[in-house]
């Protein structure tokens, strides 16, 4: 008989903030925009708030792909938070990319309250990027 | 002053370890050589926080540049220490010395202007420094100090390739394809025995408390997990963007040679090309890029 | 161990129609610390909420896990519910498999095995909430007001009417806005000054309010309750003590700059008062066009001035005020033609836009209230209405409609009609919209009564012919070419958000649309809140309205703010940094990353071997800080903390969501 591949379903952990990634995944679903269940969303209340070891860690865990969305620069519920996360998280992505890690395993993307039509779009697309990278080997633990 | 921090010799030719002098009358003990290439600064934290007096502190350019790292980190009080300042011109690797000399016989290493001598046996031997110094000083931009008291002696010049030469092995990496990139990082990673040296060392790894030592959460698992390893590399690169100053002792200093400063550099280079040139540790006031921000700022990921 | 409870919202078929609940409750029961699942068809039921309070006591649950909708939708009110039970309100966690999970997944097992996960991450949090509590803060009982359109006007005098204080800042040199430029106001045909004006003069003399003219917002800091606000005081060069207003100045002024007032119709005088019912009715200098600060040389107006009130040294004053509420009725802009060239504006005299056709309508106007020509003085007998110039258009313009044109041309139609008799006009539409309480009686009488010819379509061309203007369309219920020869033009612009909005909305930390609207808290439930506290909206500076509908959100508004100024304090946000003093180094990088100012150093003092010692920390105020939680990142050894997103929460969730 021959081997027939289940199709790899990855698991993507994504860090929304409250007021407007978070909103903008609610009004995905108040829209009924379908896209990938791959996707598990963890709220913070701002993407300043997203430490590059919740990210590491959830690479050690098994996730296979890390989305952090907040609020288009300037937009930030509290003024300037996402300008931080600009610095900090083009800083981590560059690093973990020099070490060897595929781009599309660690995103960051903007994405309003009013978007949810783009945040659909995302997940699918994260999802599918993912999905043909195959597993995370790299980042997880082994033991 | 109840103490000064300077560096002494040890054994053997190679050890100039540092060195507290509590005793005026031991300031003979205190050495110059081409081995006073710990850095001392990290030790006046400890001093700080158990001593109320005053101590002085004999640093190199480098050195100094780890005292600007712990005033702008708020650990250290400028008015309780007074900063010797010696213009380095680079410090000598005894590994490339013992590679073009049978070790046992060296008797003492001198460095004259840019020739090093060797006294082997009763000979005498002069060769050109430049080969015999520690990488890390070839590319060493700012070998006077930046910050101090006294200048014990004259300026020196800053080594002319130490520019173009500061992101060669950065780019060497980066220039791989990503698997490629990922198999040179796991080989230098799985070298890693975890000794925390690298933090150790680090005057920009200051905290009271590590995040990789604390247990409630706990960052960091304690078995011997490649992972974990790539997590420790990742988060203490992480934890120095923008501050580190290039000193080099994590790199020098690691008993597995893991490549350390081709991470920090790499950051540092990324910081520079994104939000503008920036060198830690020179002022003691500003803001490092990372605590800071400008609307206008590009992003490393797709910002439509 | 934690004894968890966890309930597990059907939502209807909202949540059951697509995820297996008895399989997800069956899981449920197995995840760690979880001693009791139950389910139930609509848990933010009465019903739904006596069964948690309920299952609480009888199973001494000590952190409950609701799976239901958003928690941006109910977790105050289950907050409530398990408080009401006695438990602390934080030690509730909601798993949104609603909006995240059974509404966009079609696959019913991929849904339910996402439930699963999405509650075993939700019980992994709630088994490290911690009780938090609010703390009180004053109330600064003073309102501000941004903008004297009808809206600020509205929103002030009801906010004076409660009794508590209010500054209303215009930028302008007088109050009155959009409204005060219109003729008559539609569907009443009342007069606009005639209802507006009363208000201006109540808002000066009301002893609540005090009116700041001629000044604008430069920053705002604080949070509800407490909002401290820097208002720049332009140097209006005219002192408002000793000028009597008898306009003196304004007839000698020899420099002459087009009258915004009246939509660049006319001239006015670098010193001016916008219109004659101005308040205050005291004029400005308009130092970009005075020839004394043009050119150093003229000083006429003072020459002239009996009261000795112009002043020239006048420099802007920064003030600072505390306020415990804001109302934003910054208004519209109306669309700039740059892109409309095909309908000859601004290269014929005679094609106008809407809100110069009302100047023209307008007794005070440049016309003395007659509809005559710009080019040659004579009243129009044809005029073709163009509708939706800029609105609906997502080409050129925007997409979305500006509500108001329609209902103002049908006025304009009408008022044609009564002032020059036996004149036409032609009305080209793309669709009439007249929701509006008489405003469908209103349009019919324009056709019916007044004569107008509405044609169903657009407009591609308007250029000169003669003395006249020809109007190329097609009547698209026809497929008819239609070619007028008409004496006027009137395009009806649409409304744009003001075009520094967005600006305004970086000072106060509210949000604007992708037209820079501002955006509110709710599109349905909070139209008149923004996301941020204390900060409300009014009138078109949210997103094109009429009057009435403007009066009624600023009112709404009001009704908001004196709900703030009624409460003895209020409480704070309990979710907020807090700093562990053994971990923290002192080094204050989370310092430089707060935007609230909220965290400073403090000395304590602690314990080191056999003596006590002194040394720096952080310190957080729970008043300012807001919980972002920037400052966690910034600090490397996690010595700060937010509470309800703590270090340990999150990584507790990471966990449990990779199993």
């Amino acid at each position: 008989m021959p081997v027939v591949n289940e199709r790899f379903e990855p698991l993507i952990v994504a860090f929304c903030c409250n007021w407007c990634s978070y909103a903008g995944a609610d009004l995905a679903g108040i829209s009924r925009m379908s896209y990938a269940s791959n996707v598990r969303i963890i709220r913070v209340p701002c993407s300043s708030r997203v430490n590059p070891g919740f990210i590491i860690r959830a690479f050690q865990r098994g996730a296979d792909g890390v989305l952090v969305a907040g609020c288009h620069p300037g937009d930030c519920h509290y003024h300037s938070g996402n300008f931080f996360t600009r610095r900090r998280l083009t800083v981590l992505k560059q690093m973990i990319e020099y070490l060897g890690i595929e781009p599309q395993r660690f995103q960051v993307r903007w994405i309003s309250g009013s978007e949810g039509a783009k945040f659909a779009m995302v997940m699918n697309s994260v999802a599918e990027e993912i999905r043909l990278l195959g597993p995370n080997r790299k980042l997880r633990d082994v033991r | 002053m109840a103490a000064v921090i300077g560096w002494r010799k040890k054994d053997f030719w190679w050890q100039s370890p540092v060195v507290f002098l509590e005793d005026p009358a031991a300031a003979h003990r205190l050495v110059w050589d081409p081995f006073t290439v710990y850095s001392p600064v990290k030790f006046l934290l400890e001093w700080q926080a158990s001593c109320a007096a005053k101590v002085g502190i004999f640093v190199k350019g480098c050195d100094s540049r780890g005292i600007n790292r712990l005033l702008q980190d708020k650990r250290l009080e400028r008015e309780r220490v007074v900063v010797y300042g010696v213009p380095c011109g680079g410090k000598a690797d005894a590994e490339k010395i013992r590679a073009s000399f049978p070790a046992k016989g060296i008797k003492d290493v001198t460095l004259l202007g840019e020739q090093l001598v060797l006294t082997v046996g009763d000979r005498e031997v002069r060769v050109a420094a430049e080969a015999y110094l520690l990488d890390k000083c070839l590319t060493c931009r700012h070998p006077n100090p930046v910050v101090y008291d006294k200048l014990l002696w004259e300026e020196v010049l800053p080594r002319q390739r130490a520019d173009e030469s500061r992101f060669a092995r950065v780019q060497a990496v980066a220039s791989l394809a990503t698997e490629e990139r990922f198999f040179y990082w796991q080989r230098q990673f799985e070298r890693c025995i975890r000794c925390f040296a690298c933090r150790n060392t680090c005057p920009a790894c200051n905290c009271r408390v590590c995040i990789f030592d604390q247990a409630e959460p706990r960052w960091l698992g304690k078995a011997n997990d490649p992972a974990d390893t790539l997590n420790y590399h990742i988060i203490r690169a992480f934890h120095v963007a923008g501050r580190c100053f290039e000193c080099g002792e994590c790199e020098r200093i690691c008993p597995a040679g893991v490549p350390l400063q081709e991470l920090n550099r790499k950051l540092i280079k990324d910081i520079n090309e994104a939000y503008g040139d920036y060198e830690a540790g020179l002022d003691a006031t500003d803001q490092p890029p990372l605590g800071t921000y400008r609307g206008e700022d590009p992003a490393g990921f797709d910002e439509s | 161990m934690k004894r968890i409870g966890v309930f597990i919202c059907w939502c209807g078929s909202n949540i059951a129609g697509t995820v297996d609940i008895d399989k997800v409750a069956a899981a449920a029961g197995t995840m760690n610390g979880v001693v009791y699942v139950d389910q139930n068809k609509y848990t933010c039921s009465e019903i739904g909420q006596a069964m948690i309070k309920d299952a609480i006591k009888e199973y001494k649950l000590d952190r409950v896990v609701i799976a239901a909708c958003s928690p941006r939708m109910h977790e105050n009110t289950f907050r409530k519910t398990v408080e009401s039970a006695g438990l602390n309100p934080y030690y509730l966690e909601i798993a949104n498999i609603r909006e995240q999970c059974s509404w966009v997944h079609k696959d019913k097992e991929a849904g339910t095995a996402k439930a699963i996960s999405l509650i075993r991450t939700a019980v992994a949090k709630a088994a490290m909430n911690e009780a938090l509590f609010a703390v009180e803060m004053p109330i600064t009982r003073r309102a501000l007001v941004i903008g004297g359109g009808i809206a600020g006007i509205q929103a002030a005098l009801d906010i004076a009417d409660t009794g508590f204080e209010v500054d209303l800042v215009e930028r302008e040199p007088s109050l009155g806005g959009r409204m005060a430029q219109l003729d008559k106001t539609f569907p009443t045909l009342d007069c606009s000054a005639c209802i507006l004006t009363p208000k201006m003069v109540d808002v000066a003399q009301h002893e609540k309010i005090r009116l700041f003219t001629y000044a604008e917002v430069e920053k705002v800091e604080g949070y509800l309750g407490n909002f401290t606000v820097t208002i720049r005081h332009r140097a209006r060069s005219v002192d408002l003590q000793k000028c009597t207003g008898c306009g003196e100045c304004l007839a000698k002024c020899p420099a002459k700059v087009a009258s915004e007032f009246e939509e660049g119709l006319v001239q006015r005088r670098a010193i001016y008062t916008p219109f004659p019912q101005a308040v205050p009715n005291k004029p400005a200098i308009d130092r970009a066009h005075c020839r004394f600060f043009t050119t150093g040389k003229c000083k006429v107006c003072q020459k002239v001035c009996p009261a000795d009130a112009i002043d020239y040294e006048m420099e802007d004053r920064l003030l600072t005020n505390g306020y415990g509420a804001i109302v934003v009725a910054t208004g519209f802009d109306t669309h700039k033609l740059n892109d409309y060239g095909e309908y000859a504006y601004g290269k014929h005299p005679d094609v106008l836009t809407s809100l110069e056709f009302e100047r023209l309508l307008n007794a005070s106007g440049p016309t003395g209230g007659k509809i005559l020509r710009p080019s040659d003085g004579k009243a129009p007998k044809t005029v073709a209405f163009i509708q939706c110039v800029g609105s609906r258009d997502k080409a050129k313009g925007n997409s979305y409609c500006a509500k108001i044109c329609c209902m103002y041309t049908a006025k304009h139609a009408i008022l044609l009609s009564e002032k020059v008799p036996g004149s036409k006009a032609f009305v080209f539409y793309i669709d009439v919209r007249t929701a509006g309480k008489d405003y469908e009686e209103f349009y019919t009488r324009a056709y019916e009564e007044c004569g107008a010819s509405y044609i169903k379509g657009n407009v591609s061309k308007v250029f000169p012919e003669g003395e006249k203007l020809l109007v190329r369309g097609v009547d698209v219920l026809s497929g008819a070419l239609v070619e007028l020869l008409v004496d006027m033009v009137v395009l009806a612009v649409s409304v744009d958000a003001r075009a520094d909005a967005k600006e305004l909305a970086k000072k106060l930390a509210v949000t604007v649309n992708e037209h820079k609207f501002f955006t509110e808290a709710h599109p349905k439930l909070r139209p008149v809140d923004t996301q941020t506290a204390g900060i409300f909206l009014a009138g078109v500076c949210q997103g094109p309205k009429d009057i009435p509908e403007t009066v009624a959100q600023a009112s709404a508004a009001a009704v908001k703010v004196a709900a703030i100024f009624s409460k003895q304090s209020l409480l704070s946000n309990p979710t907020v940094a807090e700093v562990e003093q053994k971990l923290c180094s002192g080094d204050m990088s989370c310092m430089a990353v707060c935007p609230y100012g909220a965290i400073s150093e403090q000395v304590v003092e602690e314990r080191r071997g056999r003596e006590m010692v002194t040394r720096k920390i952080a310190r957080v105020n729970v008043a300012l800080c807001q919980g972002c939680g920037a400052c966690t990142v910034a600090c490397r050894p996690g010595a700060i903390n937010l509470k309800g997103f703590t270090n340990q929460q999150i990584l507790a969730e990471v966990d449990a969501i990779c199993l």
